[in-house]
């Protein structure tokens, strides 16, 4: 009897604490880019949206180790805002009906191909065969499949089993849909499809590595990867450490708030 | 490749990044600290229970719920317990991050702190105890003047190794995007992308403070002993 009452007393405690914390999520006070002087703004580790938050006058960031965990810091009201790139936000608000991304883009920018430095000659190759994918549309049908909802847009299909120039280890990190995120414990996206569609021309068997989004550009230089491939935008830091490719897909970087 | 010098004024230098070190050090220390103290109260009240429960019997329910504590405490890692803290218990509150890490560490703490202490209590021959209430002491004060006194002392290397994991177990805190050391070296390498520098000084600076920490328990224990006898 006493130990039925012991624990059903737990269980009240417990359960008090769980709810009893509820309430006073503040309303949304960002309508636009000038608003986040002074405000708090999660962002992810070493994205673009982390350097440019802390260029914001008197704004708190807050570093987190992946966009969706900002995202959730987002919703509980513990952030004001969050600035990433658009199109994880697009995906973002999507799957939660009380985000909303602001109308003014934040930043204009291009995502490229890490390679290491020194290494032009694979350079060069990404490069040609980033060209042909852009000619002959390949690279706009890939987008195309992860970015609209039409029924017609087909996934890309390996048409070469050529491996014969060997591997090519992709680092990327699988937190970033529609370019790359987990699916039945696969990595998958737009960045994962272009890089199979490059591979295939190079006649290379693709590997592809998760890692930590901060990470991929140390992997990349120190031969742990042959390509970063994650939504990588270039910036004069990074090009100190890692050569890139031509640009393969324009991006903005945008703010994410509560609904109002 | 760049040079030595150049990384050094790259990694620390510029922007003035070496303030990331020296913030994280603070926000480090300023939770280790506190949750030291919350887990040695809160742990010494569990064991000081737990080993009464033991020894007379009494605070069945209160050695019950002692019990659960330190089952799902130990049971389940203490990243997960921080993350649970923050998200779950924490959700709609927009907390100081500091104080869910000192709550989260010092939580954690405790239930450790709890079982080494309570080994040393009862570790002490119940002779003690006898001599005690042989002296016309009650319980409660042969356990605070005559027992306690003595365990503190056979199980403060443990208590010290305690608070050493704990200083490095707060490394974690970065989880809840909490600027603590770890999380500062951390910046710095997405920054830099250079991973040698940062990472070599966050584990120099864990390592100076280990060192330290175990020097003054050292102290502590040689002063303590001078009451030995032989």
């Amino acid at each position: 009897m006493k130990k039925a009452l012991t624990f059903i007393s737990a269980a009240l405690i417990m359960g008090t604490v769980l709810t009893g914390c509820g309430s006073a999520k503040e309303n949304n006070t960002i309508h636009s880019a000038d608003d986040l002087e002074g405000k708090t703004i999660g962002t992810q580790l070493g994205t673009t949206g982390y350097i440019f938050a802390g260029d914001i006058k008197d704004a708190k960031v807050e570093p987190y180790n992946k966009g969706a965990d900002a995202i959730q810091a987002l919703k509980q009201g513990k952030v004001d805002a969050v600035i990433i790139d658009s199109e994880p936000a697009k995906v973002f608000v999507d799957k939660n009906d009380d985000l909303q991304i602001l109308s003014d883009p934040f930043a204009v920018e291009e995502y490229s191909i890490a390679y290491k430095k020194g290494n032009d000659e694979l350079g060069k190759k990404l490069d040609e065969a980033l060209e042909d994918l852009k000619k002959d549309g390949t690279l706009d049908d890939i987008v195309n499949n992860w970015i609209s909802d039409s029924e017609e847009t087909k996934s890309y299909e390996d048409n070469n089993d050529d491996v014969s120039a060997g591997t090519l280890i992709m680092a990327t990190n699988a937190e970033f849909p529609p370019y790359e995120s987990m699916d039945h414990n696969e990595i998958v996206g737009i960045d994962v499809d272009m890089m199979h569609a490059i591979c295939d021309k190079l006649n290379m068997e693709l590997k592809v590595e998760n890692m930590e989004f901060d990470s991929i550009i140390a992997a990349v230089d120190s031969g742990k990867a042959d390509v970063g491939v994650a939504g990588i935008s270039v910036t004069p830091e990074r090009e100190k450490n890692v050569s890139f490719t031509s640009g393969y897909a324009t991006t903005t970087q945008v703010i994410i708030t509560r609904k109002d | 490749m760049k040079s030595f010098l150049e990384n050094l004024h790259d990694t620390f230098i510029v922007d003035d990044r070496w303030k990331y070190l020296t913030n994280g050090l603070k926000t480090t220390l300023l939770i280790t600290f506190f949750a030291v103290i919350i887990g040695m109260i809160l742990g010494f009240i569990i064991a000081i229970i737990r080993a009464s429960h033991d020894k007379t019997g009494k605070f069945k329910i209160l050695n019950l719920f002692a019990k659960l504590y330190l089952t799902v405490i130990r049971g389940t890692p203490v990243m997960v317990q921080l993350l649970i803290i923050y998200y779950v218990i924490f959700a709609s509150v927009n907390i100081d991050k500091v104080f869910v890490g000192i709550l989260a560490f010092g939580l954690n703490s405790a239930a450790y702190v709890a079982e080494i202490v309570r080994s040393g209590i009862m570790s002490i021959d119940n002779g003690q105890f006898e001599a005690g209430t042989s002296l016309g002491m009650n319980y409660s004060k042969t356990m605070v003047y005559i027992i306690i006194p003595q365990a503190f002392k056979n199980v403060l290397p443990a208590l010290a190794n305690e608070c050493i994991v704990l200083l490095k177990e707060t490394s974690v805190a970065g989880y809840i995007a909490l600027e603590d050391l770890t999380k500062g070296g951390d910046i710095i390498r997405s920054l830099t992308y250079e991973a040698f520098l940062p990472l070599i000084a966050v584990a120099l600076i864990y390592l100076i403070m280990v060192v330290a920490l175990s020097s003054l328990v050292s102290r502590l224990e040689r002063r303590l002993a001078k009451s030995d006898r032989g």
